[in-house]
């Protein structure tokens, strides 16, 4: 007798790095754009600068975004990029989540 | 009611970020200022330095403006680069506003060379009012700002208020120190007071040095 692995439901494959609302919210805006500075992200999602930071390290560590320093001036200034992995990444999650709330309509 | 969540319009929100903090409006106010000046100016200085003398003072507008968007614009907003599907907006933009600006030129050129052939002012002033009609609206289009919508019907109907003015009521220099003044006034005013409330929607925001 075989015995059959189960089919994988749609909602194991969501990212769950991607699939927090803040991550979310920050990615949304680095895809659309091609680089933006944290007071940029700040003021679009409205996050404050220390939960900003906690979730651009998750992001940063899964390889998603990637700080980019340069100087303005004298000053140092800071910039965040999605790679091309997380634009990827952000595609399918788009992908997974429309094919989860498709089979969930009435 | 909360905003739509989608691509687009967080790439629209992002955008209208670079466009709406009024310092265009003002700037557009400041160039039509030329307009209702130097007809004032001609007499004394004659055409050519009356429009001339404008240069440094837009000049000087332009780097303010940049000055202000650098130091107090961006420390409350941010700066981003545009993704690659608005730099090809933008292009386009850029490459229809150039090929505008050609006609509206040689328009003016066949202006300045036939002018006693016209019979009355009027025609001149609605082939530049609709030259300048048209450039606003693809301005407003292409960046998303429908107050240019307003402004150019404004402009357009401005050199046909002012010939009507001089050839009904005897306004001096065609009506255009009335009609250009009032319309560059209500522009930098506009312009202002989205700034100002930009100013107060928006705190400085702090970030660790270095960051």
């Amino acid at each position: 007798m075989v015995n059959e692995m189960p089919t994988p439901h749609p909602l194991a494959d969501i990212d769950p790095i991607i699939h927090a609302p803040a991550r979310l919210m920050i990615l949304t805006y680095l895809y659309v754009v091609e680089s933006a500075d944290y007071i940029f992200i700040m003021n679009m999602t409205g996050l404050t600068w220390g939960n900003l930071a906690t979730h651009l390290n998750k992001l940063e560590e899964a390889g998603y975004i990637e700080i980019l320093k340069t100087f303005k001036g004298k000053k140092p200034h800071s910039s965040l990029r999605m790679t091309e992995s997380g634009r990827t990444a952000f595609q399918n999650y788009k992908q997974t989540m429309q094919q989860v709330l498709e089979g969930l309509q009435d | 009611m909360k905003e739509p969540v989608s691509i687009r319009s967080a790439e629209r929100k992002a955008f209208q970020t670079t466009v709406a903090d009024g310092l265009w409006d003002v700037f557009i106010g400041c160039f039509l200022l030329e307009f209702a000046i130097a007809p004032l100016l001609s007499r004394s200085m004659g055409d050519f330095w009356s429009a001339f003398i404008f240069l440094p003072f837009f000049g000087l507008t332009y780097l303010l403006i940049h000055l202000v968007r650098r130091n107090v614009v961006a420390p409350r907003i941010g700066t981003f680069k545009h993704g690659k599907e608005r730099q090809k907006k933008l292009m386009v933009f850029t490459i229809l506003m150039v090929v505008l600006n050609l006609v509206i030129f040689l328009t003016g050129l066949i202006a300045y060379f036939l002018f006693d052939k016209f019979s009355s002012g009027f025609l001149m002033a609605a082939i530049l009012g609709i030259s300048i009609l048209v450039g606003f609206c693809i301005a407003a289009y292409f960046l998303e700002y429908p107050r240019l919508y307003a402004y150019g019907s404004m402009i357009m109907a401005a050199p046909l208020v002012g010939e009507w003015l001089y050839e009904s009521h005897g306004a001096s220099h065609h009506g255009y120190p009335i009609v250009f003044g009032f319309s560059s006034v209500l522009m930098i005013l506009a312009g202002l007071v989205t700034f100002i409330r930009l100013l107060k929607d928006h705190p400085v925001l702090e970030v660790p040095d270095g960051e």
